[in-house]
């Protein structure tokens, strides 16, 4: 354990969401507003309409250049600081999806050209320059050049946690003396390649989600997403006091049944957490047997403790949901307030899920945690400095 | 400098191999009947994994530039009828997660790492910073079809996992590696770099190495 007082701490962070930045997506989730709106899981293409919450004025289908790159420019370019990517200033960009939107409108359009059906999907001819996008590698590459970065960029791509493992390994390299401040950088913007898979698994239906909610059907929604954080040693009011993994490894898409993997995971985020009043931020995508097992250990690891998802308003952000919302976590410690688990209604699966917003400044700290495929388990535990 | 012992390897150098023609050299080393929608780098790298002993108290990194190629091309070639076991498969870093689920084989720390030009250098620094000392560095990639001849699949398959200690333990070690920082600092792009294909090669031939390994690292590997 890293002593206190020299503790890795958060320099800076914020977010982009439909809503906007930290501040616009906290004030619309007290608000209990809902950025999700039903759109065709396919796009262009149609299909059934399913949740998805999209930055303003992007489409589902993906472009050349991606419409979604100037808004990840603005949020990069508004990283403070100079020199990242250098050697003393690591970058770790971490998310799900990075260009493989392009890589699928590549693809269709191809088959549609080949089938003779292009014009009638509405689909354009195959662009080459898609493929500059279709690899997570050359993805980040492209952005670095964009975003002025240098070569000291690690890439993680592990699902819905991928954003914690940027986390870790930039703490790992803070401690190391290998950084003097290192950078977590996020995003996963939506395509039909994701939306069509959660689909087709049929967890991504036409129902609004509901995180924690005990009711008969579980769905998801899914939300671009994007966010940053600056760790360092020197500045910031906030600082990660733990962090940890765990991989079941139990099924491709399921959890034990004895939600084991979960508590595992929690194990030295409660020992830090050890005499603090803690409130909680869920994965809660929606889904009812992941959403039940997790709020179960959560209650088991916290007692009482309030247990907040925000997924149900800016449904599930992937790769980026790690750090999206510690970004959201510590905006709503600034301001004092916590947003309840928007779209969610008692009874609950388990636990003490807080609905409704609620005053924090009672609170101590908020214990983060995320999910992903494989039973992949992480968590934090983020606590004034 | 950032040292450790190389405790367990094993290689698999599919080459040009078909995904069934591995799947029949090496599903023996799998429960029955497990390795049918098995992807061929998940069958090479599950393999490997198993060869050396990664367990549930290991920080496994794995590293691959493409992933599950195959399983990507048949999912983007599923559409408009997603393929909901394409999909899970496509996604990285599932090679890895095959295999450990067949054998119900939880890892504590898991860190799949992406991307290209400097790949083997960020895994080699996440390996190597894993505070215990004990981690496991893996990958591979398999060849694809389509995206092969665009550019997005690798030539050749491949698997390997090496595991990593700072003490010699049981059994004899096979070799040692360093990484250090190259004088003149970490600012220093001009060195070169060292491939997954280019680790890869060494590690399965045995070869001995001293040079870059990306921007303002060296690395030295002996064989002992």
């Amino acid at each position: 354990m890293a002593d206190p007082g020299n503790r890795v701490r958060i320099a800076a962070t914020d977010c982009l969401t439909p809503f906007g930045d930290a501040a616009a997506t906290l004030a619309a989730l007290l608000r209990g507003e809902r950025a999700l709106k039903r759109v065709p899981v396919l796009g262009r293409e149609g299909g059934d309409l399913v949740p998805l919450a999209l930055i303003e004025g992007r489409a589902l289908d993906e472009s050349e250049p991606p419409e979604w790159l100037s808004p990840l420019s603005r949020l990069a370019r508004s990283i403070p600081g100079e020199g990242w990517g250098s050697a003393r200033r690591p970058i770790f960009v971490t998310g799900s999806n990075f260009g493989v939107g392009a890589l699928y409108a590549y693809r269709r359009s191809l088959a549609a050209v080949t089938q003779g059906t292009a014009s009638a999907a509405g689909l354009e001819p195959p662009k080459e320059d898609f493929l500059k996008w279709g690899d997570p590698g050359a993805c980040v590459a492209r952005l670095a050049r964009e975003f002025g970065w240098g070569s000291q960029v690690t890439v993680f791509s592990h699902a819905c946690v991928s954003a914690h493992l940027g986390l870790l390994q930039a703490t790992r390299a803070l401690e190391a003396g290998l950084a003097d401040e290192a950078l977590v950088f996020t995003f996963d913007f939506l395509s039909p390649f994701v939306a069509g898979g959660f689909h087709a698994l049929k967890i991504l239906n036409g129902e609004w989600p509901a995180p924690y909610e005990n009711r008969p059907t579980g769905a998801i929604g899914l939300g671009d997403g994007a966010a940053y954080a600056v760790l360092g040693k020197g500045k910031g009011d906030l600082c990660l006091a733990a962090q940890n993994l765990h991989n079941e490894m139990y099924h491709v898409t399921g959890n034990r049944p004895d939600g084991s993997g979960f508590a595992a995971c929690l194990e030295p985020i409660v020992a830090a957490a050890k005499g603090r009043r803690v409130w909680m931020k869920g994965h809660g995508t929606g889904t009812l047997e992941a959403g039940r097992l997790e709020a179960g250990a959560l209650a088991q690891a916290f007692g009482e403790a309030p247990l907040v998802g925000w997924k149900g308003s800016l449904g599930h952000t992937l790769g980026s949901c790690g750090v999206v919302e510690l970004s959201l976590a510590a905006q709503a410690i600034r301001v004092g307030r916590t947003p309840g688990t928007v779209g969610s209604r008692a009874p609950a699966l388990a636990g003490a899920v807080a609905f409704d917003a609620f005053d924090n400044r009672s609170f101590d700290a908020v214990v983060c945690a995320s999910n992903a495929f494989g039973g992949s388990h992480a968590a934090f535990l983020l606590a004034h400095a | 400098m950032l040292e450790r012992i190389l405790l367990r390897l094993h290689t698999d150098d599919a080459g040009v191999e078909e995904p069934s023609i591995t799947r029949d050299r090496l599903k023996a080393a799998f429960p029955l009947g497990t390795t049918r929608r098995m992807t061929q780098l998940g069958l090479m790298v599950g393999t490997a994994l198993d060869r050396v002993e990664a367990g549930p108290a290991d920080s496994v990194t794995y590293a691959s530039t493409f992933g599950e190629t195959r399983a990507l091309e048949g999912y983007l070639d599923s559409y408009p009828g997603a393929s909901p076991t394409l999909f899970q498969t496509s996604i990285h870093p599932s090679a890895v997660q095959q295999g450990r689920v067949v054998r119900q084989g939880a890892l504590r720390e898991f860190f799949p790492v992406a991307g290209g030009e400097h790949l083997v250098l960020s895994a080699l620094l996440v390996a190597l910073l894993e505070p215990s000392g004990q981690s496991i560095f893996c990958g591979g990639e398999e060849r694809g079809t389509w995206l092969r001849e665009r550019g997005l699949g690798s030539p050749r398959s491949f698997g390997f996992a090496v595991a990593l200690g700072r003490k010699v333990g049981a059994g004899v070690p096979l070799g040692r590696l360093r990484l250090i920082e190259a004088e003149g600092g970490r600012e220093d792009d001009s060195g070169g770099t060292l491939s997954l294909c280019d680790w890869f090669d060494l590690l399965h031939g045995r070869h001995s190495y001293a040079g870059a390994v990306g921007p303002g690292w060296r690395l030295e590997l002996t064989w002992m």
